[in-house]
């Protein structure tokens, strides 16, 4: 309990740091966040009353102050200014965010699989053709850029469309945000199926990285794992080939893999800024990389600190998970 | 730190969420929702996405489009099908029946029409026009200053309102017609601003109905509308950010029409025999900024060797596949006051020749004492304008025509909403720059453009920091001159002095081009470069994809 309590607090701590290094950061930029949304056609009076309507002309620590008691007494994590103006940004994450949790599952649900069976492929048939085929793919997997992948992709693909959630003639309205997750509990599979179009090609670019790390590490972990005596001891016992390779082996070379594929969708959860951007896919990453290009302080906040807290709960989640798996990791401490 | 493990059960959970959801496959296709529903739904797709709906707190050309669907304006342009591009620039009464203006020039009596409904049912009358003006004017922060001029808005009757300016306004009814003066319901907006800023309520041909951000904007025909119902029955606005995308989905039918798409793209467009390409000449011009504070940018034969170095005509036939015309002058051709005679007398005065602009740049360093080659950092927007549709090719080509007479330049591409407060606070030696009429009129490119009134860290658009007294006393003389013919001579006085003083080089105006299926009729483009969709309509029962 000891351990739970003191990580809760060092969770805390790193998203207080991160939040007051954001706000500080954006702040201290030379970008005007009026002009940036005016442009040409503010006019120098105008643009220094709304600075001052907006707060922005106070000092830095006053603003701090402000916005903290905001959110403590109020929970208000305040509105747009530029990206979606006079939205309250608690709304904005709430749309920006499942785009993003979706997207990241889809890409896990085939970079996981994938990953793993390659990775197996590749340490059955050790220095083989297949080893050669995955080990080339999965490098050209961690190399070849996303944007580049996903404009490949779009020019190959073009009857698939990318950029919106759901055909535009299609008139569907989320409850929770979540269009793949909640449509089939509502019985809604046309829509489902539309979506999951829609997904696929950000999905597939999103997923050739962890599925090529995923690879690597199940190819490296099967291999120590299948030169082991109680593989052969299996065998020797008459256990067929791919009994022994799944049953026996796999069990023991998954660990390290799920580790990693946990970490991975942590990555993905926080907002795919090069996929998100390429697709036009409305998520959590797109929102920050349009919030830091028009200077909309709150959408900075407030998506660093979404991010800041994906990893926080992340790590946390995969570490209390270890613990509850292996005893030996609690009491000493650290 | 614990060493982080975890257990296949993760993996399991996976795959069976895995099986869960393909598992669906085929037990779906009973259940739909409305695809489309009405047969006329237009579909528009655009680069971009609106930022606020409030007419007063954009300056955004995307919201732009949904607003003047939406809303009436007391005064507009008119957009009859079929008149010539001039014709349609000519004002015409719309929620405004008529006006009156006294003697001197000073105030302003409108009578308006009677028996319209705003969307929510509430009724246009004089308080709601005095409500809408009066906040055009004090709590617009882009394009407030168009209203300055207006001291006092009153009621004079139910349905008239009397306008008192503290000096006569020969552009007044220009600007009563722009989309910041779009007259919105009161009730809707007192009630809840920032709901008004999304879901915007007007009198307008179209009444909103919903808007999910970066997926899509709906509006349905008002069938009561003054004018009558507008030709389909619903309209979709898609933000399609990449190009590619946005052609794909129109050749396959998906959106009806798309706009901002680049020169060479269009003419690709234009091969394929189910779309046709709209053209009007437009109301812009794009120019290359010179830095007049700058040494030795402020000597004025450095500025006129630039002018001299750079091909316009090629210029146009490269980066804009010859949809634009070279510019001499900052006014476009479509606004009054234009100066053609500046075309001729740059061809003969300073027409094209690298050599010549080369000795110039010799002489000039020799007098003042610097060297050749000089370096200058040029400001290139990336992303593109109507006036400046390929600004990274047309940086490229401006730094390969100014090598020759030995100036370096490095073309530095900044984000376009950082870009224009950094020329604004001076940042920039050249810079790519350009404006599109807001109002019809040439005080909008020359007062607003280069007089020093303009000069301002925080919002000015004189981004060449050009100061010329003498321009300035003609500029701020025009600006109260009711006679036409009068001020029309002032400006082209200015064009005569920019064109003698050079504080920037004006490249193209450049054609507006929007391409549509071939199924929709009578939507044609504006001179001013708006979108009014109320004519719209498909020539066969085609409808929505």
């Amino acid at each position: 309990m000891s351990f739970l309590l003191r990580r809760s607090l060092q969770a805390a701590l790193t998203m207080l740091v991160a939040f007051l290094a954001v706000f500080v950061a954006i702040r201290t930029l030379p970008n005007n966040p009026v002009l940036a949304r005016f442009g040409q056609h503010a006019s120098p009076e105008r643009v220094a009353r709304e600075m001052a309507d907006q707060g922005w002309d106070r000092p830095i620590l006053e603003q701090v102050g402000a916005f903290l008691s905001g959110v403590f007494t109020e929970g208000d994590l305040g509105e747009s200014f530029a990206v979606e103006p006079g939205r309250p940004i608690a709304q904005l994450l709430g749309e920006r965010i499942p785009a993003t949790i979706e997207l990241a599952l889809a890409a896990s649900l085939i970079a996981a699989p994938l990953g793993i069976a390659a990775g197996i492929v590749a340490a059955v048939w050790k220095n083989g053709l297949p080893d050669i085929v995955v080990m080339i793919g999965s490098l050209l997997g961690v190399c070849v850029p996303v944007f580049f992948l996903g404009i490949l992709l779009m020019s190959i693909f073009t009857s698939l469309p990318a950029g919106f959630r759901l055909p535009i003639s299609m008139d569907y309205e989320s409850a929770t945000g979540f269009v793949l997750l909640e449509a089939p509990f509502r019985g809604e599979f046309v829509v489902f199926f539309a979506a999951l179009k829609q997904i696929l090609l950000p999905a597939v670019a999103l997923s050739t990285i962890p599925a090529a790390i995923i690879s690597r590490i199940a190819r490296s972990g099967m291999i120590d794992v299948l030169s082991q005596d109680y593989v052969r001891t299996a065998r020797a016992k008459g256990a067929s080939r791919s009994r022994t390779v799944l049953a026996h082996a796999f069990p023991n070379a998954a660990i390290p893999v799920a580790n990693i594929a946990g970490f991975q969708l942590g990555m993905l959860l926080s907002g795919a800024v090069l996929t998100e951007t390429v697709f036009s896919w409305p998520g959590l990453g797109r929102l920050m990389v349009d919030g830091v290009q028009a200077s909309d302080y709150s959408v900075v906040q407030a998506g660093a600190m979404a991010v800041a807290g994906t990893f926080v709960i992340v790590n946390f989640a995969v570490d209390a998970f270890a613990v509850w798996l292996d005893p030996r990791l609690r009491g000493s401490g650290s | 730190m614990p060493r982080r493990s975890a257990s296949p059960l993760a993996l399991f959970a996976a795959a069976a969420s895995l099986v869960l959801i393909t598992g669906c496959g085929g037990c779906g296709s009973s259940s739909s929702s409305a695809g489309g529903g009405s047969s006329q739904t237009l579909v528009y797709g655009r680069g971009g996405d609106a930022d606020s709906l409030d007419p007063v707190k954009t300056s955004s050309g995307e919201s732009v489009t949904v607003l003047t669907n939406v809303f009436d304006t007391l005064v507009t342009y008119d957009d009859t099908p079929g008149l010539s591009p001039q014709e349609k620039l000519e004002i015409v009464p719309a929620l405004a029946e008529s006006w009156r203006i006294s003697e001197d020039g000073l105030v302003w009596t409108f009578k308006l029409r009677e028996g319209v409904e705003f969307h929510d049912g509430t009724r246009f009358d004089a308080d709601a026009a005095v409500f809408n003006l009066l906040r055009a004017r004090d709590e617009g922060v882009s394009y407030a200053a168009n209203f300055a001029a207006i001291e006092s808005i009153e009621k004079a009757g139910d349905y008239e309102i009397t306008l008192r300016l503290s000096k006569p306004s020969p552009i007044l009814l220009n600007n009563l017609a722009l989309f910041a003066a779009s007259i919105g319901s009161p009730t809707a907006i007192k009630e809840d601003e920032d709901r008004f800023a999304q879901r915007p309520i007007g009198t307008g041909p179209f009444r909103f109905v919903s808007w999910q951000p970066k997926q899509k904007l709906t509006l349905a025909s008002n069938e009561n509308h003054w004018r009558g119902p507008p030709g389909v029955d619903r309209v979709i606005i898609v933000p399609v950010d990449q190009n590619a995308a946005r052609i794909q989905m129109l050749e396959r039918g998906e959106i009806h029409i798309a706009d901002n798409l680049p020169p060479s793209a269009l003419d690709e467009l234009a091969k394929n025999p189910a779309i046709e390409i709209l053209s009007d000449p437009g109301q812009n011009v794009g120019y290359l900024s010179i830095n007049n504070e700058k040494a030795p940018l402020n000597d004025v034969e450095v500025r006129r060797a630039i002018w001299q170095a750079i091909d316009r005509q090629r210029l146009v036939d490269v980066v804009y596949a010859g949809h634009a015309s070279p510019a001499y002058t900052l006014v476009p051709p479509t606004v009054s006051a234009h100066e053609p005679e500046i075309e001729a007398r740059s061809k003969a005065e300073r027409p094209f020749d690298p050599k010549a602009a080369r000795e110039k740049m010799e002489a000039a360093a020799k007098a003042g004492g610097f060297t050749l080659p000089l370096r200058l950092r040029l400001f290139q927007m990336n992303q593109p304008r109507p006036y400046m549709q390929q600004p990274l090719e047309t940086a490229n080509f401006i730094r390969d025509a100014l090598q020759p007479i030995g100036i370096e330049v490095e073309i530095v591409p900044i984000d376009l909403r950082q870009y224009w407060q950094r020329l604004q606070r001076g940042e920039h030696d050249l810079a790519l720059a350009g404006w599109t009429s807001d109002n019809n009129d040439p005080e909008n490119f020359l007062y607003n453009l280069l007089d020093y009134d303009h000069i301002n860290d925080e919002g000015g658009n004189n981004l060449s920091r050009f100061r010329n007294e003498e321009m300035h006393n003609w500029l701020i003389a025009a600006q109260t001159e009711m006679d036409p013919a009068k001020r029309e001579a002032y400006y082209r006085d200015a064009q005569r002095l920019v064109f003698d003083q050079a504080p920037l080089v004006p490249l193209v105006y450049t054609e507006v081009r929007t391409a549509q299926r071939k199924e929709v009729d009578g939507f044609d483009l504006h001179p001013t470069g708006l979108a009014k969709l109320r004519h719209a309509r498909f020539a066969t029962e085609a409808g929505a994809p």
